[in-house]
């Protein structure tokens, strides 16, 4: 029952990290009023007269940083959630509905959808299919359970068996059961706030004269706490794909089911010079992908943890990679 | 009169952490019920899939009565085993005959399929290719609910049995529930397996 301890470690560093965001936030406030006090303090220096702080110094400068930042992610979430719904992104990226009664292996991916809901005792999502895209990979989005997509690749339909399409599948159901497009939704929002004290630092440098000095120490406090916000709203991600990923080996059962589709990722991205090129992600759906982009930093920015590391927790030790290659004809069993 | 006032405030918390216990138990109860009811559906798709599978085999095995008359007469066995069931679900040997016919239609289908497995014109037929594939996503499905069933229990003893939940699940009668063992033989555990 090791998967039952994988998710309950992904759901503990998931709150522990949100704490550190809330913290990185407030730090944020704190630092930008510090750094203003401390210009201040040196401009007392030099000043040939005597100065005062300003009257309500730190509530000013706790409620203005406090307002761009709520505001920001005010702004940013309601931008996203004006942006449509689960559907409606999917068909931008090029998914289209899937066609159980015309091919085969759409009736099948449907049937696999239907599987994993009775697995995971969740209403069905919407299927969709990718047809241009030829690499494996798959998405899943949606503000709630009511109103969410499962979009897989063709490249996923041809490439992989129906275990493995099963363990796909049951990994995006996972990201649908747990909201974590709404969390992400949210962190990109604190992010977006955090960005915009930096702006607002840059703003008030153009003014020029004594404002550079100003702007500067906002847009260095800024900077940091954007950097910080991003690199946590990444560690967050990562840890929700290690409980989608515990989530898919409950439901299914079997560690070949989506062990078998990160162990073909591992090929398809040592052989993607060979591979015929898709149509580039947008940005707005990167994050949500199964497998991120092909180069891997396993980096503090990457919404992914790296694909070896994903499947030594799934298998408890490293495995080599599978080739890739069509199975064959349909089977039933 | 500080006494008085503290006294109430634990009364009320007492009264209100009591609610919210039970009412989660009530939620986690009903979850296992309705995954119980999931199991019944499952099986009913697949007593409805038979028939439509028998009547395409009958184009192609002209010659095969006696196996598609075995098919046709376990699974009305089953239906009526299953049907006495539902009114009974307590009653052991009800269960007992259910889990007897569900036995006896696995076998059938079996042979019915290693007889399909000499006629190359039935597996490329797409209707049956497709009531194929709806056979094997029902029997994963039967699987998965009978999976979630006992997910769901799990979840509901861990609720119910941790302290200090485990308080007021015995002061409201909230007894453990049972997980579904496997009524089937290794036999019948083997779906009907064909390559096509």
């Amino acid at each position: 029952m090791r998967f039952f301890e994988l998710q309950d470690a992904a759901r503990g560093e998931t709150l522990r990290l949100l704490a550190l965001f809330a913290l990185a936030v407030a730090a944020t406030v704190l630092g930008v009023h510090l750094a203003l006090a401390l210009c201040w303090w040196a401009l007392t220096l030099v000043s040939p007269f005597a100065l005062e702080f300003p009257r309500l110094f730190f509530q000013v400068n706790v409620g203005v940083t406090l307002l761009l930042i709520l505001g920001g992610w005010w702004i940013e979430t309601s931008n996203l959630q004006d942006a449509g719904g689960a559907e409606r992104l999917a068909r931008r990226v090029g998914a289209r509905e899937s066609r159980p009664g015309v091919a085969h292996a759409e009736q099948r991916l449907c049937n696999i959808v239907d599987e994993v809901c009775i697995a995971a005792h969740m209403p069905r999502p919407m299927v969709m299919v990718m047809p241009r895209h030829q690499a494996i990979n798959a998405f899943a989005t949606g503000w709630d359970e009511d109103d969410a997509v499962v979009a897989v690749t063709q490249g996923a339909l041809d490439l992989l068996t129906r275990d493995e399409l099963q363990g796909m599948v049951a990994h995006e159901c996972s990201h649908i059961h747990e909201g974590d497009t709404r969390l992400n939704m949210q962190l990109a929002g604190m992010v977006f706030g955090l960005e915009l004290v930096w702006g607002f630092g840059d703003a008030l440098r153009e003014r020029g004269g004594i404002a550079v000095l100003f702007g500067s120490a906002i847009m260095a406090m800024g900077s940091v706490g954007w950097y910080a916000g991003r690199a946590l709203q990444a560690s967050v991600s990562r840890q929700r794909e290690f409980l989608a990923d515990a989530r898919a080996v409950q439901w299914t059962r079997s560690r070949d089911g989506l062990g078998g589709v990160l162990r073909k990722a591992l090929t398809q991205r040592q052989e993607a010079h060979a591979m015929p090129s898709d149509p580039a992600w947008p940005a707005t759906v990167q994050h949500l992908l199964l497998l991120g982009q092909l180069a891997e930093r396993g980096g503090w920015f990457d919404a992914h943890p790296p694909l070896a590391l994903r499947i030594r927790r799934i298998y408890g030790r490293s495995m080599p990679a599978l080739p890739l290659e069509r199975p064959g004809a349909v089977t039933w069993a | 009169m500080a006494a008085t006032w503290i006294v109430l405030a634990v009364v009320v918390v007492l009264v209100l952490w009591g609610t919210a216990v039970f009412n989660r138990l009530v939620q986690r109860r009903n979850r296992i019920a309705n995954a119980f009811a999931q199991i019944d559906v499952q099986l009913k798709r697949r007593y409805d899939l038979i028939p439509n599978l028998v009547e395409v085999a009958k184009r192609y095995l002209t010659h095969e009565a006696a196996t598609l008359e075995a098919v046709t007469r376990a699974r009305a066995a089953a239906v009526g085993a299953a049907a006495v069931a539902r009114a009974h679900p307590v009653d052991a040997s009800a269960v007992n005959t259910l889990a007897l016919a569900e036995q006896e239609l696995g076998g059938s289908m079996g042979r019915l399929m290693v007889v399909a497995e000499s006629y190359p014109e039935l597996k490329a037929d797409a209707t049956m290719q497709s009531l194929g594939e709806e056979l094997a996503s029902t029997e994963n499905r039967i699987g998965f609910a009978r999976q979630a069933y006992n997910d769901e229990v799990l979840e509901y003893n861990d609720a119910a049995a941790q302290f200090p939940a485990l308080v007021a699940a015995r002061v409201f009668g909230f007894g453990p529930a049972a997980m579904l063992q496997s009524t089937q033989g290794a036999h019948e555990r083997e779906a009907p397996r064909l390559a096509f």
